[in-house]
């Protein structure tokens, strides 16, 4: 069944990208308040070459400052404060430290 | 003496106070305009120091030299193609280690480079000192400390700009990226060197580099100058590419971003001293509540309601002044020039259009004002983020928010502000939905209609017209977005700037631009239209064609009154309800009367008379010349939004239903002509006409659909 305003506590699919390794997982299932390292991201030359423009490069310390579920998520990177879209964070991995 | 000339171009991140610097070395001397081909915008200010005539080019701010973006690409081809004399790069130096991977590309450039470290106050206050002398050192750039908001640094920054153009090159920095790279490097020069390929007249160690980074933009000039030869540089470069992977594991763009982002820490290790406060951030204590998960989106409707009550309700004060002063002009003109067509066009054409247009410049002011707080104060990228999510929903991105929000302002801007979207379908479809976002210019009609028939709740009223306006947006998102536009929207990635206080200047240049397109407008594209307009209305004239004989009519009236059986009142009375009829009749005549009475059988199942018709047709010029249009069909003198007898002419006419119908009619058709044409110029041909005739159709149907409903219950 499938009404207005309810969808939001169906979990989402595995759209995820394959991970090199099971400690790591992606962006958009950390959350505030722990530190994380970015490990990879997955992207083709455009966007990779954006993203480390602006700070996001592996190895990387972050946290996430908030996020609405299904929503973007505020990340603090290289002292400074992105929003990032729930698609982009599904493609950047992380791992917890 | 003829002044030496220097072409200075100033650069730097997006929210670095790029602007703050451009405005306080050039004050008001601006110009702005567009680089050719491309719908960027180009900034220009020119100084006069020591006897040298400085050109400062604004480029516009970028993250990094890659092809990301027009607007990337733009900078990186004005800084190789016309090599300006000295790089200024304006860095954030609270935040040097990113800010800097900008500066880091210029340095690989070559360019003479001076780094504005501004905001130097702040990078001390929260505990970082930097030696200047040693960075300097490290980088080959000079560096000055400003704090833009105060105006420090701009007499150093000139010095410097001088004594770079006077002194030597500075010798070259090199980046090292390591040896794989380098390696790879070289492998690519030399395969670049055995076809003779020079593209950009540049740095081959830079195009090399590029080539690595897959540069869009590079790998096109290259396959077109190269033709055949290109083969044989694409499989060296594939094979670089491929032998990095195999062997670091991630691909060259990421690597040699980390060899940059390398070279900064080091840099920094040796110049900086970092103490640490151990303070929170007092933004990130205010984002706790403005991007909250549940007060976010209340906060951002609270701060938009504010908006709208700043611009409209203290607004009315001095558009009432203006309004005042143009009644005054227009008697003045009268009282100094022969009645006659010359009066008739000056006063009737020229002022009651262009007039009723500048007077509600005060509106503009205080919308663009707000939305310039907004923008410097950090504020509108939170309300993007807070968006982000809701407007996904409707198949856009949370920045296509901003040009919509400007949309409620002017169109025209709007239109332009949707550049900020990177992706292409993005772009067209916040363009065409924007036109629903109810435009400045549109509101004065509101007041008129809302005024006339719902007197005691036009406010809630024009909020439905607003409401109106954002279903539409969203309704048409969603088809454009199903049919036209299908295809994943650009992945959200958007910085949130420390809160900043704004500063006056900064505030007060940007709201100036945006009003001076605005009266720019009003002096040209609506002058035009207001005198053809009067020519429409004017021509035919009617001559001795009345259907009565209203000559004989007043003299009767004259009559009466000299022999005193009537009273002066009754008299004057009479005579107006004649001088009525007779513009009526004059109207009817005349070619846009012709037009409304041809174009009536339209409009008809909408519930509009010839007038309404003619109104609508004089409204694709500029929807605020509907007014000035409607005043002259009922024969009054420099009507305006508040002009009550116009409001009881309307009245008298139409029912509340068919009022309120025009004001959606008024929403949903195309905003003006000086918008379309801006739409031309940034999304094609095509995309106008498709806005035009989609814009015309719903406007025509949603009308039909509300009177022919309404008229059930009313």
């Amino acid at each position: 069944m499938r009404r207005w305003g309810f969808r939001k506590h169906i979990i989402r699919g595995p759209r995820r990208v394959p991970l090199i390794h099971e400690k790591y997982f992606s962006m958009a299932d950390a959350v505030p308040g722990r530190k994380y390292r970015l490990v990879r991201i997955n992207g083709g030359y455009r966007i990779n070459s954006r993203l480390c423009a602006m700070g996001f490069i592996p190895g990387e310390i972050f946290y996430i400052s908030g996020a609405s579920r299904g929503g973007p998520r505020c990340v603090i990177i290289k002292g400074t404060k992105f929003a990032i879209g729930r698609g982009m964070a599904e493609r950047i991995q992380v791992e917890e430290i | 003496m003829q002044n030496k000339e220097i072409t200075v171009a100033l650069t730097g991140n997006p929210n670095s106070g790029k602007t703050t610097i451009f405005n306080n070395l050039t004050g008001l001397r601006q110009h702005v305009g567009n680089y050719p081909g491309v719908t960027v915008e180009k900034k220009e200010g020119v100084i006069e120091y020591k006897g040298y005539r400085i050109n400062i080019i604004d480029l516009p701010g970028n993250y990094s030299l890659t092809a990301y973006s027009q607007e990337e690409i733009v900078s990186r081809n004005f800084i190789i193609n016309e090599k300006p004399d000295v790089v200024i790069d304006v860095v954030d130096s609270s935040n040097l280690d990113r800010n800097l991977y900008f500066a880091v590309q210029l340095i690989e450039l070559n360019t003479p480079l001076i780094l504005a470290f501004n905001m130097s106050d702040v990078a001390k206050k929260i505990g970082k000192e930097t030696d200047i002398g040693l960075l300097s050192e490290l980088l080959g750039a000079s560096i000055i400390e400003t704090v833009g908001s105060k105006g420090i640094g701009k007499g150093e920054i000139l010095e410097e700009i001088i004594k770079t153009v006077e002194s030597e090159r500075r010798k070259k920095i090199e980046v090292k990226y390591g040896e794989e790279i380098e390696n790879e490097i070289s492998n690519i020069i030399s395969a670049l060197e055995k076809e003779k390929i020079h593209i950009f007249n540049f740095n081959i160690k830079w195009v090399a580099l590029k080539l690595l980074e897959q540069d869009k933009e590079v790998i096109d000039t290259i396959e077109k100058d190269a033709g055949e030869k290109y083969q044989k540089i694409s499989e060296a470069v594939t094979s670089s590419i491929n032998h990095i992977k195999s062997i670091l594991r991630d691909s060259p763009e990421v690597i040699i971003a980390d060899a940059r982002y390398g070279f900064i820490k080091g840099a920094l290790l040796e110049a900086c001293r970092e103490v640490e406060t151990g303070k929170l951030d007092k933004s990130e204590k205010i984002d706790r509540i403005f991007t909250n998960r549940i007060f976010g989106i209340p906060i951002f409707l609270f701060i938009m309601w504010l908006m709208f009550q700043l611009v409209f309700s203290l607004g009315k004060y001095p558009v009432g002044w203006l309004e005042l002063g143009f009644e005054k002009l227009g008697a003045l003109i009268s009282g100094i020039t022969p009645q006659g067509l010359i009066r008739s066009l000056l006063v009737d054409g020229v002022i009651g259009g262009v007039g009723g247009v500048i007077t509600f410049t005060p509106n503009i002011i205080m919308l663009f004002f707000a939305i310039a707080v907004l923008e410097d104060s950090g504020y509108m990228a939170r309300a993007a983020f807070v968006m982000d999510r809701v407007m996904h929903k409707i198949g856009l991105h949370g920045k296509s928010f901003i040009p919509l929000v400007i949309g409620f302002g002017c169109t025209v801007p709007a239109y332009m502000g949707s550049r900020i979207l990177e992706n292409k379908r993005d772009r067209l479809v916040t363009m065409h939905i924007n036109t629903f976002m109810s435009c400045g210019a549109r509101l004065p009609v509101y007041i008129l209609f809302a005024g006339a028939f719902f007197p005691e709740i036009a406010g809630n009223v024009i909020f439905s017209i607003y409401l109106v306006g954002v279903l539409m947006a969203v309704i048409t998102a969603k088809v454009l977005r199903a049919t036209r536009f299908r295809g994943e929207s650009e992945p959200f990635v958007m910085e949130l700037p420390p809160y900043r206080m704004p500063t006056l200047k900064g505030v007060l240049i940007h709201t100036w631009e945006r009003v001076w397109e605005y009266i720019k407008k009003a002096g040209t594209v609506i002058l035009a239209i207001s005198v053809l307009m009067w020519v429409l209305f004017t021509f035919p004239m009617i001559g001795d064609n009345y259907s009565q004989d209203y000559e004989s009519q007043i003299e009767e009236i004259e009559l009466l009154n000299q022999n005193g059986e009537i009273t002066g009142d009754e008299y004057n009375s009479r005579i107006s309800e004649i001088e009525a009829k007779m513009a009526g009749e004059k109207l009817v005549y005349s070619a846009a009367g012709r037009i409304g009475h041809f174009m009536e059988p339209v409009f008809r199942p909408l519930g509009f008379d010839w007038r309404i018709a003619v109104a609508t047709i004089s409204g694709i010029a500029a929807k605020e010349v509907i007014i000035s249009t409607m005043g002259t069909l009922y024969s009054i003198e420099d009507a305006d939004s508040q002009s009550e007898s116009l409001q009881t002419a309307l009245n008298k006419h139409y029912t509340p239903l068919v009022g309120y119908n025009f004001m959606l009619f008024t929403l949903l058709y195309f905003p003006c002509l000086a918008a379309m044409a801006i739409f031309r110029k940034e999304a094609g041909t095509k995309e106008m006409l498709f806005q035009i005739g989609y814009t015309l159709l719903l406007a025509w149907t949603v009308s039909f659909l509300v009177f022919q409903i309404g008229r059930l219950f009313v």
